[in-house]
């Protein structure tokens, strides 16, 4: 009999003692937090200012600097890369926890949290501030706007599709900068034949070539009011004759020879090394290469580097001074926040967003929404010509703010398809099936 | 009496480890399955649609890829991995420092982390600066030189090298500890019968280590069902779904298209292919089995 107490005791503390270890993993944290008996409000906010660039690094100065001014609010803020962001950004929405604050996207994300009924209007805080709220460029407010409510504000601007070219080569072969499709074909078959990459790629990660090629592409060819239609597939489909011959297009400057071997197993990254080490004639990215352009390539590269858009394309319906993109970024207001937590959130938003953000952001060498001046004394000569540039370039639609995450999927592997040898008809076909999918949802 | 209480001793010892294993691996799987039947994007109402996601995988040219693509990793895996870890085994069973080293060579992978091993097989791949090709310039096999990671013909080919090269040491060493266990009495006795080389390695090793080989085909099996991170490191499933498995393209539409429902009748499909997968090979196990007996 006292054999047997034994035995249960020690089963009872084998079991308690596993039990107490599995506890100890799980609630770790749960004790620091309470401890703290002073008034402290804490906000967390979810951001993608990770990297070494300029504007990551004025973006956290901003946080370290709300931090000394504001000792009362605790600042609780996490860094992930943005592909990162946007699939944490999901997760935590489907399990109804927000962070206070995230930087979130315009357009497409803005819309399903609207409606997943995660995120709060800031209607309140622009109208008593309107100087702020009227200095926006105009429809820049536009995609964080739903149902009237207006949700956010753009803390950047980010055309996605520009030709940075290396000046020095284009003069070395005798080569004129294109303006118009025949030019660039020519200039692709000059820096082919002397072993030049005449526009480097990297389309591994395969929005690259969708955001910054074919975007502002296709919308030379069928005109933005045709795809806007053909989103709501409302009088257009994608298998219309102008879209198909925008693939062909692309198809085309592929076939040529336009990108370097294996453009489709090299990343973003990568394709910037390439043309850091002059070994391309030409790279097609987006404003925010910018940054990284001034900061990490050699100067000999860096001081031929110059900027334009894509060249006009003869009979396409578009207007050929414009390029694609999306006003930028904004900080996302969870619908949870009330009364402190709220105005510490609501501060914090205007220290980033509001006319300071806006022109430490521009100061970082990256374009704003807002109605800013810039210093050309301080500026990166390459940006003043970017701002220069965008004084007379109007905005179109990048394809994946506007289409549904499903169709954003089909149009980046059709278009590595497309560059691999598919057809433009299947591939045209598959986008249509996948956004009428969409819609009809 | 005693039979109860040490039963009962072992199953409150067990229960934690249960406890844990049905909250984490059984409540998911059968939540994951129930939201197979419903369109859901994560935010908002999901909307219940019956099987039409199981509909629509069946359908998907993509899904069928992904099945192909998975199937010539496990073929390649069984008859790349197994075989090639035996041999090693063989011929590296004894230690001299020349068998240690190159031991130590091939087990190397395993110690890698599958981000490592896929960055520098990237690197070996490179279309510009890639070593392969270099080589092949070197070698004047110019012609041969192509866009291994990057045209969709022969993209999952170029992703079978190292894949194989990453799991041969864990089945080296499997098959050497295996070798090791063959009582030294059995050597000695094939050496009075005059049973040496190639001969005593089938008559005599092989059907010793027959058990273990059986064992290694079902790990190398259900390892490379669950292939992902290798895959998803050197090509993310592209170009244009030429590399996509069945665990990343329940990725890709679960993280990139937000189709949560969808992703989760994948999850379950996946399930389903490797309960089937390993029941047939168990059930072939068995069948041999009883035949001997």
């Amino acid at each position: 009999m006292k054999k047997g107490i034994a035995f249960k005791g020690l089963a009872f503390m084998v079991m308690a003692a596993m039990l107490a270890l599995l506890l100890a993993g799980c609630g770790g944290n749960e004790t620091s937090g309470n401890g703290d008996k002073t008034e402290k409000v804490s906000i967390t906010i979810w951001h993608n200012w990770t990297g070494q660039d300029a504007k990551a690094v004025a973006m956290r100065k901003i946080i370290e600097d709300f931090r000394t001014e504001n000792p009362a609010i605790e600042v609780i803020d996490e860094g992930l890369p943005t592909d990162g962001l946007r699939t944490r950004l999901r997760t935590v929405a489907a399990a109804d926890e927000m962070p206070d604050l995230f930087v979130m996207w315009p357009d497409a994300m803005t819309k399903e949290f609207v409606k997943g009924n995660l995120l709060q209007p800031i209607d309140e805080e622009l109208n008593a501030n309107s100087e702020w709220k009227n200095n926006f460029i105009p429809n820049a407010l536009d995609g964080y706007t739903v149902d009237g409510k207006i949700y956010s504000v753009p803390m950047n601007l980010a055309p996605s599709s520009f030709i940075y070219y290396n000046d020095a080569l284009f003069k070395e072969h005798n080569v004129k900068v294109p303006e118009t499709w025949a030019e660039m074909e020519t200039a692709v078959q000059t820096f082919k034949d002397k072993g030049i990459i005449p526009i480097v790629l990297g389309n591994k990660t395969n929005w690259v070539a969708q955001s910054t090629i074919f975007s502002t592409l296709a919308d030379r060819i069928t005109g933005t009011d045709w795809f806007l239609k053909a989103v709501e597939q409302d009088g257009a489909k994608f298998t219309d004759p102008e879209f198909i011959e925008a693939l062909t297009k692309l198809q085309e400057l592929g076939e040529k020879g336009a990108f370097q071997d294996g453009f489709n197993s090299i990343d973003e990254t990568q394709m910037m090394q390439l043309y850091f080490q002059g070994k391309a004639a030409m790279v097609i990215n987006g404003g925010w290469a910018l940054a990284n352009l001034v900061n990490n390539a050699p100067p000999e590269v860096l001081d031929q580097t110059h900027i334009t858009i894509l060249p006009a394309i003869e009979g396409g319906k578009g207007d050929p001074e414009t390029t694609a993109g999306v006003v930028g970024t904004g900080l996302g207001v969870s619908k949870k926040l009330t009364g402190s937590k709220k105005e510490a959130a609501m501060k914090l938003f205007y220290e980033m967003a509001g006319p300071e953000g806006q022109q430490a952001t521009l100061n970082s060498s990256t374009l704003v929404s807002y109605k800013l001046d810039l210093d050309k004394e301080k500026a990166h000569p390459l940006f003043v010509e970017l701002y220069e540039l965008m004084q007379h370039v109007k905005i179109t639609p990048v394809y994946d703010s506007k289409l549904g995450s499903a169709t954003v999927e089909v149009v980046n592997n059709g278009l590595q398809e497309l560059l691999t040898g598919g057809k433009a008809e299947d591939i045209a076909s598959k986008i249509q099936n996948a956004q009428a999918t969409a819609v009809g949802n | 009496m005693n039979a109860l209480r040490s039963r009962r001793f072992i199953l409150t010892g067990l229960a934690p480890a249960v406890l844990l294993y049905t909250l984490f691996v059984f409540v998911p799987v059968i939540w994951s399955a129930y939201y197979g039947f419903f369109n859901w994007s994560g935010i908002g109402e999901a909307k219940y649609i019956g099987l039409d996601n199981y509909a629509e995988i069946l359908r998907d040219p993509v899904f069928w890829r992904a099945l192909k693509n998975n199937v010539i990793f496990v073929l390649a895996s069984v008859f790349g991995q197994v075989p090639l870890a035996l041999a090693l085994a063989v011929l590296l069973h004894k230690s001299n420092w020349l068998q240690r080293f190159l031991r130590s060579a091939v087990f190397l992978p395993m110690v890698l982390s599958t981000v490592v091993i896929g960055m520098i097989w990237q690197y070996f791949y490179h279309p510009q600066i890639g070593i392969l090709n270099f080589l092949l310039d070197s070698l004047g096999l110019s012609s041969w030189k192509l866009d291994w990671l990057s045209d969709r013909d022969i993209a999952i080919y170029s992703l079978l090298p190292p894949l194989i090269w990453s799991y041969v040491g864990l089945y080296l060493i499997i098959f050497m500890s295996a070798l090791q266990n063959i009582p030294g009495e059995i050597h000695d006795a094939a050496k009075i019968d005059g049973v040496s080389g190639a001969r005593k390695l089938a008559t005599i090793t092989l059907p010793i280590i027959k058990n273990t080989v059986q064992v290694a085909v079902i790990l190398c099996i259900s390892g490379s069902l669950k292939s992902f991170d290798l895959v998803y490191i050197m090509t993310k499933g592209g170009p244009a779904h030429a590399t996509e498995l069945l665990a990343t393209y329940m990725y890709n539409s679960t993280f990139t298209t937000y189709r949560y429902g969808f992703g989760s009748a994948i999850s379950t499909t996946i399930m389903l292919i490797s309960l089937l997968l390993i029941g047939t090979s168990q059930w072939l196990a068995n069948r041999n089995k009883s035949k001997q007996t």
